[in-house]
This record gives C-alpha cells, structure tokens and sequence, in this order.
C-alpha cells in the first residue's frame, strides 16, 4: 500500500491537501508511482491518499497560496490560470491511465487529510457510481465552425461609384447602398442557419453513437486567435472500443458537410461526472 | 485511456507528455465548468460556477452564450 511521500515541506499547520482526482482502490493505482508529477506549483510531492475501496489523488499545498482571494487574483490572470489549470490537468490524466479517474474540480481543498478522506468516505456511493459508469469509456470534444465566407470581395462593400467632386450623390445611390448592405447581412445570416443546421444534424449523429453528451457553452472567436467560430461546442463519453468509430464520422460528417469539425480528446470525462 | 490511439496529438499513455498540446480553451471548459462532485474545505466559491463565469469573462474577453462577436466575420456594419 502507499505511505506519504516525503514532503519537501514541513507537515505542518499551514499546508492544506489538495485532492486531483478519486480512484478505485486497486492494486494498479495503489501502486503507481505518482511522485514525478509536478502537481500544483509551490506544493509538496504528489501522492496518493487510501480511503477504503476508493483512493484520491492529492498534494499538500501551503494555505496561503490557496485562499479565496489567491485564487480570485488567479483566475483572472490568463498566465495563472493556465499554469494552474495544466498542472491539475496533468495529475488528473497520470491518475487517469491506471483505471478510471473521478477528475474533481479545480481548486478543491481540505484542512487534512482526515478531512478529505471524510469526504471520500462519505460520497463513497456517488464516486462509485461515477466511476461505473466512465469506466471504459473516455469524453471527446467537438467544435463545429461555421464556414469561412465563400469570396471576399463579394462581402465586402464594393468601391463607391461616381466622383467624390458631386455634392449630391446619383438618384437611388442611398437604396441601391442599403440594398448591398442588406445583402451582405443576408447572406451572413443564411451562412449562419445553415451552419446550425449543420452543427444540429452532427450532434444528432454523434449522440447516436455517444453513451452520453452534453453542450459546452460556445466561445466567441479567441482575441488574438485566427478568428475562426464555432457554432457547436459540444462533448461526448464515448466507450473506449467506439474511439475510432466516432474519429471516422467526424471525418465523413466533415467531408459530407463542407463543414470544418474538430475533435479533440480522449479527455478524462470531467463533464460527466457531475450528474451522478 | 491505455489504448494506443493516435487521433490526437496530445493523446499519449505518458501521464509527463499529456497536458502540453491542449487548447486552453478546452481545457477551462472542463477543468472549470465541471460539475462539482464533492465539495471541499476551503475555497468553496472558486467551484461555483458564477466566480468562474465571471472570471473567464474577464480572461476570454468575450465568451457568451450564443452570440459570437459582431465583428467576428467581416467587421462591423
């Protein structure tokens, strides 16, 4: 069985247990090496915490480091939040690799060890029941974007016609501007509907083959990014021997539709652990 | 997660090479938005979902529910 590592940190008052993830206590996990994880920066050695039939995954972090406030600061710093959130992810999935692996929130805290085995001990039926049920099974991401406008100039406004020296513009110059302008607003919108329509029928298809699925919320383009935008954002568990299956339709739906769709994954399913 | 899969570039049996390739932004979709499955000692409000929301309005200057940024293809009218 496992015994704490040794902490690079005195165990004293001021260190809190940070817990990763809960798996089932099985000979696999209870001996996997887990100290070569780097864990949440400033912490102790990553290490495993025995409770019963389940085991968590945890690390002993300074207190201080992880108050409310220190984490309010962080969450709003982009470079922050992503040091924090890969170094979670990567313990989560390490944990992930010897059976399945209850992934818990970013940031979930206990005074001790004690007290986060209480709390193992006593949700020790929903964590079963999670880990029944993503067993084998692994969550997938898919974004489906909306098309890239088909010609550019068509777009655009076109060059105004006539002199800049006239005072008054041509008859019917107004009418004939808005006309483009409703046109090009059409257009955007009908490019629109049909990439719903699209992104509709791809789910459909997917939660057919999906043992579960949920929608993400959808993100605007990423400032800085390539501008591109999705219209579904949306995550599926997927029974590990249908991987490929699900890889092949994206891949057909993608070539049927015109449409660009990507997948991301295999993720630890940390959208489906929720509802149980 | 053992099976040699190589559909995506991130995804690899190595727990150490795992985390690098992920879009950040898929990421905090579920390490941030995930359902709360137990809840902890401290810092109960960093898993409430309305902090976070907040938060990653803030980081992401523009995430919404459905609505993508006007400007998002072909500038503002």
């Amino acid at each position: 069985m496992t015994h704490p590592a040794p902490r690079d940190r005195a165990p004293d008052a001021a260190g809190v247990t940070y817990v990763f993830a809960v798996c089932r206590g099985t000979r696999a996990v209870n001996t996997a090496d887990v100290t070569g994880l780097a864990g949440m920066p400033g912490g102790a050695a990553v290490r495993l915490l025995p409770s019963g039939p389940l085991t968590a995954v945890v690390q002993t972090v300074p207190a201080d480091d992880f108050t409310d406030e220190v984490w309010q600061a962080r969450l709003s710093d982009p470079q922050e939040i992503e040091r924090y959130a890969r170094a979670h992810h990567e313990v989560v999935s390490a944990a992930a690799v010897h059976g399945p692996a209850v992934p818990l929130p970013l940031a979930t805290l206990y005074h001790d060890d004690d007290r986060a085995r209480r709390a193992l001990d006593g949700e020790a039926h929903r964590f079963h029941g999670v880990l029944k049920r993503i067993a084998h099974h692994a969550e997938w991401g898919v974004k489906v974007y909306e098309p890239e406008p088909p010609a550019a100039q068509e777009e655009r406004e076109p060059a105004p016609v006539g002199d800049g020296g006239r005072e008054a513009p041509a008859p019917g110059a107004g009418l004939a501007y808005l006309n483009r302008k409703r046109g090009v607003q059409e257009r955007r919108e009908r490019r629109r509907e049909q990439a719903l329509s699209v992104a509709e029928s791809v789910d459909a298809q997917l939660r057919a083959l999906a043992a579960a699925s949920r929608r993400l919320r959808t993100h605007a383009a990423v400032p800085g990014g390539d501008g591109r935008v999705h219209v579904l954002n949306a995550t599926y568990l997927v029974a590990d021997q249908r991987a490929e299956e699900l890889a092949a339709l994206v891949r057909a739906l993608g070539e049927r539709t015109g449409t660009r769709i990507e997948l991301t994954g295999p993720w630890v399913p940390y959208s489906f652990v929720g509802e149980v | 997660m053992d099976a040699e899969r190589a559909v995506v570039p991130w995804d690899s049996p190595e727990p150490l090479s795992g985390p690098i390739g992920v879009p950040l932004v898929d990421l905090l979709d579920r390490v941030l938005a995930t359902g709360v499955v137990v809840s902890g000692d401290l810092v109960i409000a960093i898993a409430d979902v309305p902090l976070v929301r907040v938060s990653l309005h803030a980081l992401l200057s523009s995430v919404s529910e459905r609505v993508p940024a006007p400007w998002a293809d072909g500038g503002p009218l």
